[in-house]
C-alpha cells in the first residue's frame, strides 16, 4: 500500500510502464508508479536497491528511463506526456543523480563498515563465524549489539583529526594556460576554490550572493580573475566590479588593525629611537646637569622625546615583563620553596620492629646454658670431618621419597597449568568456545531491563534457544573428548 | 658447560648457636654439630667439584658476630699442605682441614655471655654480601658471576635485626643474589621473605639426620639448573603487617596517614606522631532530636 507518510518529491504524470498509463512518484527514499485511477503502486524500488539508470539517447522518439538494480532486474518507464516528456524525463533523471549515491554510500558504507571491523578484530571475526553462521545469534542481532559500541569510539577519534591549512604558494600555483588566442586558461579544482574561500572570505559572501542567481559559476570566477582585486591594483577605479567592495572591505580591516596598535613594546617599531646618553640620563632622573645638546636638536627631539619619555615611562615595566617572559621558563625554576612541616615522631623505634610477633623465648635457666656450652664445646674439641659416615642409607632414601613428586614436601606443587596438559588444538576450540559463551552472556543481560516486548520475546524464546544450542554444542565437544580419551 | 665463561660462588651461612646446638646434642644425639658440619662439609666439597671456577666461602654466626670459616685468615700460602693419605683432590682436603681447624677455635673461644637463644642472620648475610662483591671485582671481563647464599638456620629469629634484614634481603635481590633457607627447627619468617623476595628456595627440613641429601638433591645446582628440575614448591608467604600497638599479625588496619604507622583500632589520636583525626560525628543524634521537637 502506498504510505501517505513519506514525503514525495516529485509526481510525474502520464507515465507508462509496461504498456499501462499511470503516474511516477519519487519519495524520499524509494521511487513507485501507480498505474492511473488506482491507489496503489505496482512498482516500488528503494533507491537502495537501484544500482544505476539508463535514458534513451536524446534523437529517439519513445522518452524512456530506466532503471536497473542489483539484483540485475531493470524497470522501463516510457515518458508519454507529449510536450512536457523531455522535461519530466530530465527532471526525473536528475532528481535520481542526487538522490540514488546518498542511499548507495549508505549501504555500502555500513558493509565496509562491517568488513573493516571482521578484518581487524581476529576475535570479531571468529566470534561472527562461531555465533552467526552456526545460527545460534542472527546477523542483525549481533551486528546491532556491536555497532553502538563501534560508533561512540568512532565519533571521537574523527573529531580530533586536524583541518589541513592552506599552502602558501597556492595563488601562484594557478598558473594560467595560455589558450593559444590571446587568452588564459585556468585550471581550478574544488580544492583551489575551497582554499580561495577560505583566504578572502569576502569572495565567498559574494560567490553566495551571486551564484547561481545572477552569473554562472564559469562568469563568476571569470570576473574573479579578470579583477584588478586579484591582480593586485587596489586602486579602486571606481568600475562595476563585484570586486571593488571586496578590495574596500579589506582596506578598512586593515586600518582597524593599525589604530589598535602593537602591544608588545619589544616589537613596536615606533618605540625604536636611537638616545643619546645624555637623555637616558634624564628620562631616568639621575643627576641634575642640564643637556648640553644643541638647542635645534633639542627642539627636534623634545616632541618625539617627549613622546619617547612618556611612552617609555608607561613602557618600561612592560617592557621588563616581555623581557622576563622571554628568558625564563615557569617548568624550569627550582620548587619556590614549599613551607614544610617536620615530621614529629615520638616512638620511632616502633617501625624497626617487623612482623615478627613477640614471641615467649623459650625459658632456659643459666644452668641450661652453661650445661649446652660445655657440651658443644667438648665436642668440637675432639671434632674430626668423618665425610664417609655422614648418613645412613635409610635416611637418604626416605629424603629421596620425600623429596619426589607426590612426596612430603612436595605437596602443593607442580601444579601444571591447562595449557601443558591439554593439547593446542582443543585450546583453541576451548578459547572460541569460552568467547561466544560471554558474547551470548553480554546479549543476554544487555536485555534487561525489559522494555519492549521484542526484547521479552528475545529473552524468553530466542535467548533459551540460543544458550541450548550454545550447551549443546559444549556437550558434543565433551563427548567427542571423552571418546578421543579412551 | 663453559667452565671458563662462569664462576658460581657459595656462600654457606652457619648457625652455630652453641646454646641451642648444645640442647640439640641431648635431644636427638644422633644429629649434632658434628654431622651437620659433616653434611655442610659434603656440600661444599660437592660444589668445588662441579666446576673448577666454582668458588665457596663459609661464614659461621655465633650470637652477634660472624666468623669466615672458609678461606680463613690463618692459611698463608707457602705453608706446608699435608698430603692426606687417602688420594683426595687437594683442594677439598686444604679446605675441609681448615674448616675444621676453624670451628674448633671458633668453639674453644666461646664465652658464655647473655643468655642468646636467639641468632643474628643479618649480620652473618651482610658479610656473605660484601664477600660476594669482592669476589666479583676480580672476574675477568666476559665471565658470568652467579652468586648465592645458603643460610643454614638453627635457632629461633631474634626479633632485632628486622629493619637490617630487610636491607640486606634488597640488596641481595639488586645485585641478582639468590638466598636459599634450610631450616633445622623453627620455622622463619623473615628467611621465607627473603627467599621469596630474591627468589631462592626455602625448606624445612623434616629429617635432620638425613641433612646431607637434602643439601645435595636441593641445594646443590644453582638457578638456572634448578628451573630443569622439580623441586619442592615455593612456601606461602605470610606477609601481613604486625600492628604498632600489640605487635599482632593483622590484616585490615588502620594507618595514620602522617606517619604511617599500623594500628589494629582506631584512636583519635595516632601514639607515634601525635596528630589528632577528627572522628566523625553520629549522624542519628541530630535527627532524633528533630523528631522530638516535631512531636512536641
Amino acid at each position: 500500500m502506498a504510505s501517505l507518510s513519506e514525503e514525495v518529491l516529485l509526481v510525474v504524470k502520464r507515465v507508462r510502464q509496461r504498456k499501462q498509463d499511470g503516474t511516477l512518484y519519487l519519495m524520499a527514499e524509494r521511487i513507485a508508479w501507480g498505474p492511473e485511477g488506482k491507489d496503489r503502486f505496482t512498482v516500488s524500488h528503494l533507491y537502495a536497491d537501484i544500482r544505476c539508470q539508463k535514458i534513451s539517447p536524446d534523437g529517439k522518439a519513445k522518452i524512456q528511463l530506466q532503471l536497473i538494480l542489483h539484483t540485475g532486474e531493470s524497470t522501463t518507464f516510457h515518458f508519454s506526456n507529449g510536450s512536457t516528456a523531455l522535461k519530466d524525463r530530465d527532471a526525473t533523471k536528475e532528481l535520481l543523480q542526487q538522490l540514488l549515491p546518498k542511499f548507495k554510500k549508505k549501504a555500502n558504507k555500513e558493509l565496509e563498515e562491517k568488513n573493516r571491523m571482521l578484518q581487524e578484530d581476529p576475535v570479531l571475526f571468529q566470534l561472527y563465524k562461531d555465533l552467526v553462521v552456526s545460527q545460534v545469534i542472527s546477523a542483525e542481532e549481533f551486528w546491532a549489539n556491536r555497532l553502538s559500541l563501534n560508533t561512540v569510539e568512532h565519533s571521537l577519534s574523527n573529531n580530533s583529526k586536524q583541518e589541513v591549512g592552506i599552502s602558501a604558494a597556492f595563488l601562484a600555483d594557478i598558473r594560467p594556460q595560455t589558450d593559444g588566442c590571446n587568452g588564459l586558461r585556468y585550471n581550478l579544482t574544488s580544492d583551489i576554490i575551497e582554499s580561495i574561500f577560505r583566504t578572502y572570505p569576502t569572495v565567498k559572501q559574494k560567490y553566495a550572493e551571486n551564484v547561481p542567481h545572477n552569473l554562472t559559476e564559469k562568469e563568476f570566477w571569470t570576473r574573479f580573475f579578470q579583477s584588478h582585486y586579484f591582480h593586485r591594483d587596489r586602486i579602486s577605479t571606481g568600475q562595476q566590479d563585484i570586486f571593488s567592495e571586496c578590495a574596500k572591505q579589506d582596506e578598512k580591516g586593515l586600518k582597524s588593525m593599525v589604530t589598535q596598535g602593537v602591544k608588545n613594546p619589544m616589537v613596536d617599531l615606533l618605540l625604536l629611537e636611537d638616545k643619546t646618553l645624555d637623555e637616558v640620563r634624564d628620562c631616568h632622573g639621575a643627576g641634575g646637569r642640564p643637556t648640553d645638546a644643541p638647542s635645534d636638536q633639542a627642539s627636534e627631539t623634545s616632541s618625539t622625546d617627549g613622546n619617547s619619555r612618556d611612552s617609555d615611562f608607561f613602557q618600561l615595566p612592560l617592557k621588563k615583563v616581555k623581557l622576563q617572559e622571554s628568558i625564563e621558563y615557569d617548568d624550569l625554576q627550582g620548587d619556590s620553596g614549599r613551607k614544610t612541616i617536620a615530621l614529629n615522631l615520638k616512638k620511632s623505634d616502633r617501625y624497626s620492629h617487623g612482623p615478627i610477633p613477640l614471641q615467649s623465648q623459650h625459658y632456659t635457666t643459666s644452668q641450661d646454658i652453661i650445661n649446652s656450652i660445655s657440651i658443644i664445646q667438648h665436642e668440637m674439641r675432639n671434632y674430626k670431618p668423618r665425610l664417609t659416615q655422614v648418613m645412613s642409607s635409610n635416611a637418604a632414601s626416605s629424603a629421596i621419597t620425600a623429596l619426589s613428586p607426590g612426596g612430603l614436601l612436595m605437596q602443593g606443587g607442580g601444579q601444571q597449568t591447562i595449557n601443558q596438559l591439554v593439547p593446542t588444538d582443543v585450546q583453541i576450540e576451548l578459547k572460541h568456545l569460552y568467547t561466544a559463551a560471554g558474547e551470548l552472556l553480554r546479549h543476554f543481560w544487555s536485555c534487561f531491563p525489559v522494555n519492549t516486548p521484542f526484547l521479552e520475546d528475545k529473552l524468553m524464546g530466542h535467548l533459551e534457544e540460543m544458550l541450548q544450542a550454545a550447551y549443546s554444542k559444549f556437550q558434543v565437544w565433551q563427548t567427542r573428548r571423552m571418546m578421543r580419551k579412551t | 658447560m663453559f667452565a671458563d665463561d662462569e664462576i658460581n660462588i657459595l656462600v654457606i651461612v652457619l648457625d652455630v648457636n652453641p646454646i641451642w646446638w648444645g640442647q640439640q646434642a641431648q635431644r636427638e644425639p644422633q644429629f649434632t654439630l658434628s654431622t651437620c658440619l659433616d653434611s655442610l662439609m659434603v656440600l661444599a666439597n660437592a660444589h668445588l667439584v662441579m666446576s673448577r671456577t666454582n668458588k665457596l666461602a663459609v661464614i659461621a654466626n655465633l650470637y652477634q658476630k660472624s666468623h669466615f670459616l672458609y678461606p680463613s685468615k690463618q692459611w698463608k700460602s707457602g705453608d706446608e699442605i699435608s698430603t692426606s693419605s687417602d688420594g683426595k683432590y687437594e683442594l677439598l682436603s686444604v679446605t675441609n682441614d681448615l674448616f675444621a681447624e676453624e670451628i674448633r677455635n671458633l668453639m674453644d673461644r666461646t664465652e658464655v655471655s647473655g643468655s642468646h637463644t636467639d641468632s643474628l642472620l643479618a649480620v652473618s648475610i651482610a658479610k656473605a654480601l660484601c664477600c660476594i662483591l669482592n669476589l666479583w671485582f676480580m672476574q675477568i671481563a666476559g665471565q658470568d658471576v652467579k652468586s648465592r647464599i645458603l643460610v643454614i638456620k638453627a635457632a629461633e629469629d631474634s626479633t632485632l635485626q628486622y629493619m637490617n634484614f630487610m636491607n640486606v634481603i634488597f640488596a641481595a635481590q639488586k645485585k641478582n643474589i639468590l638466598i636459599d633457607a634450610c631450616v633445622l627447627d623453627a620455622d622463619s619468617g623473615l628467611l621465607q621473605q627473603a627467599c621469596d623476595i630474591t627468589g631462592g628456595l626455602y625448606l624445612k627440613i623434616p629429617q635432620k639426620i638425613a641433612l646431607a641429601q637434602y643439601l645435595l638433591w636441593v641445594f646443590l645446582p644453582d638457578a638456572e639448573q634448578r628451573s630443569q628440575l622439580l623441586l619442592p614448591p615455593p612456601v606461602h608467604v605470610d606477609y601481613r603487617a604486625a600492628c604498632f600497638c600489640h605487635r599482632n599479625l593483622i590484616e585490615i588496619g588502620y594507618v595514620c596517614s602522617v606517619c604511617l604507622s599500623i594500628f589494629c583500632n582506631f584512636s583519635p589520636i595516632c601514639t607515634t606522631c601525635e596528630t589528632a583525626f577528627k572522628m566523625p560525628l553520629p549522624q542519628m543524634a541530630k535527627t532524633k532530636k528533630k523528631k522530638v521537637k516535631t512531636a512536641n
